[in-house]
């Protein structure tokens, strides 16, 4: 009961600063915060599968770019409003989850290498069909977003938008891992044939977990083509999909904060970085290489360690 | 017609040079089950320095055999103190390596810059050579097909007619009951990563001096180097051979007839195979 309040409070005193950010801090760490929240969101979205299910997907940008290319091609070339753009973009990248999902078929290192090779599909139509995406220069130009007239011009605004959009994944997500599917999810990753001895159908509660990430990620698509304003098939890029599970990894993965945790201290330390050093990259595969040899749990994993360790000292003092 | 047979000539070297890359890979999975994402880093690096060692003393075979030996002491560490501590989490390999790579091409790009670098190739090979039919081809590209023939037929021997290659083949399918008969498998894994880096090296001298070396060159042959593997299945020496001839001419008539679409010629075969027969064409379940 105690850990309980603990992660309330917690969570309310999180849920503050991020309302009361924007009247704390400059236009630099507005941009940041709302990077960090969509990143996080795609972090989120990866984690569904990596943390619950115990599958590395390495195409999660695939559908994080198709959806924002989607929004931004309805939206720049065919002068569509965002009220048809934006679900346009959603559906698409669902429905690239739905194609890609048949790769549940497969499970460990077959798993991540197809991944990896349905990403770059993705990011070479990007690439190269340049008479349709734009190629290398990607598609400039988006406008805000705006629905009835009324458009969300300012930073400001657009932040509290995506931080809405964030909390609602957040409590939804939330419920989601602890049903009855989340608990089939992490049943799976414990032991599929123990699962499938007891009735489940392990292929199906993967392939439905990956529908599932594969929206959560297009809808990260959707709120970066309006943050960003343009995009560019850096975004469907190999680095964008295996740093989304870093960032899941290094905040805690299997927990819904954790992601976003990993997100802030990801981007924030390539910003900080790379205000001073030029070997900026060198750093980011030093974090790689830290996290996974030392610290694979992630900060949750760390916090929880620790307030399990102060949660038996107090125990043993009563 | 002409060009059909330019694109195949051109299909095989690029498998020539894929395979030099794959089969070290697809040996360090069977045997170690290691998924190493670096090992295209180690192609660019050997290749660096491969470059310098020719423009130092202008000799082409000194930079090809100097560039793979180079890598092969710096995979031997990686592999020993850091890869080995993952056990056999691809999980935890892949980001781990992926790392690795990202911090050896940072340090590249530090000291060889951000440019197209060509590693010098020797007089004799710079020409181009006229076949019957009136094609004109660069020599270079030949002596590529030839060189990959020679490398590919000689670790096929040491594969399947030495001792050591018995061993070799007996650890990829079971590591423990070798282990158990008292083979040092430890000397085993030290020996085929070696071979593993060196020829990752040397293909990087080797792929350098046509296809030029470049900060980002590492994720482009190494992904063409996964496709190779998974066509052939991971663990299969014979699969490198032959799945680097349908990538490499994938690729060649991909790029040839549908240049926007070319990527999907070469991953859409794969991701369709893959999902019928995700062990490869010669790999074995489990």
């Amino acid at each position: 009961m105690q850990a309980n309040h603990i992660r309330i409070v917690v969570a309310l005193i999180a849920l503050a600063a991020a309302l009361v950010a924007p009247f704390a801090v400059g236009p630099f760490w507005m941009t940041l915060l709302t990077q960090i929240l969509i990143f996080g969101l795609l972090a989120l979205a990866v984690d569904l599968l990596l943390g619950h299910a115990g599958l590395f997907s390495i195409c999660h940008a695939s559908f994080f770019a198709v959806s924002a290319y989607t929004v931004a091609i309805l939206q720049v070339r065919y002068g569509q409003p965002t009220i048809v753009a934006a679900p346009a973009g959603l559906l698409a990248g669902t429905l690239l989850s739905v194609l890609y999902g048949s790769a549940v078929r497969t499970r460990g290192v077959y798993f991540i290498l197809i991944t990896i090779a349905m990403g770059y599909i993705i990011w070479g139509a990007m690439y190269r069909w340049a008479s349709f995406t734009g190629g290398d220069n990607g598609i400039t130009n988006v406008p805000a977003p705006a629905i009835g007239g009324i458009a969300i011009q300012s930073q400001i605004a657009y932040y509290y938008f995506v931080l809405a959009v964030v909390i609602a994944c957040m409590i939804g997500y939330g419920i989601l891992v602890r049903s009855p599917f989340g608990l089939a999810l992490r049943g799976i990753k414990g032991s599929e044939s123990r699962m499938q001895s007891l009735g489940y159908r392990t292929t199906s509660h993967l392939y439905a977990a990956f529908v599932i990430s594969g929206a959560i990620a297009s809808l990260a698509g959707v709120l970066y083509v309006y943050y960003n304003r343009f995009v560019n098939p850096v975004a469907a890029s190999f680095n964008i999909s295996i740093e989304v599970a870093l960032m899941a990894i290094v905040g805690g993965s299997g927990t819904i904060i954790g992601p976003f945790i990993g997100a802030g201290i990801l981007l924030g330390m390539r910003n900080w970085v790379s205000s001073f050093l030029e070997l900026h990259a060198a750093v980011m595969g030093l974090v790689f290489i830290i996290t996974i040899l030392w610290a694979p749990t992630g900060i949750m994993g760390i916090v929880r360690r620790l307030s399990r360790r102060r949660m038996d000292a107090g125990s043993k003092s009563v | 017609m002409h060009n059909a047979i330019l694109q195949a000539i051109n299909g095989v070297s690029l498998a020539a040079l894929l395979f030099l890359l794959a089969s070290g890979f697809t040996l360090t999975f069977g045997l170690m089950r290691v998924v190493n994402m670096a090992h295209g880093a180690y192609y660019l690096l050997g290749g660096y320095i491969g470059l310098s060692i020719t423009r130092y003393t202008g000799s082409f075979t000194l930079g090809v055999l100097g560039g793979g030996l180079a890598i092969v002491p710096l995979g031997f560490l990686i592999d020993r103190f850091l890869i080995r501590r993952t056990g056999e989490n691809h999980l935890a390999q892949v980001l781990l390596t992926v790392g690795i790579a990202f911090v050896i091409g940072d340090i590249a790009l530090k000291i060889w810059g951000g440019d197209n670098l060509k590693v010098p190739t020797p007089m004799f090979l710079r020409g181009a050579m006229e076949l019957p039919g009136g094609i004109i081809y660069p020599t270079y590209r030949f002596v590529l097909i030839l060189f990959g023939i020679l490398v590919g037929l000689s670790l096929w021997l040491l594969y399947r007619k030495t001792q050591i290659g018995a061993v070799v083949r007996a650890g990829v399918d079971d590591r423990e009951i070798v282990s158990a008969m008292g083979i040092n498998i430890d000397r085993l894994f030290v020996l085929v990563s070696a071979l593993a880096t060196f020829l990752a090296g040397m293909a990087g001298v080797v792929g350098g001096a046509f296809l030029t070396l470049y900060p980002g060159a590492e994720w482009e042959i190494l992904i063409y180097a996964l496709v190779v593997v998974i066509f052939g299945g991971l663990g299969s020496l014979e699969g490198a051979m032959l799945g680097a001839l349908i990538v490499g001419l994938l690729d060649a008539y991909g790029r040839w007839l549908y240049p926007d679409f070319s990527y999907f010629i070469l991953f859409g075969p794969m991701a369709i195979l893959m999902l019928f027969k995700p062990q490869g064409i010669f790999g074995r379940a489990g």
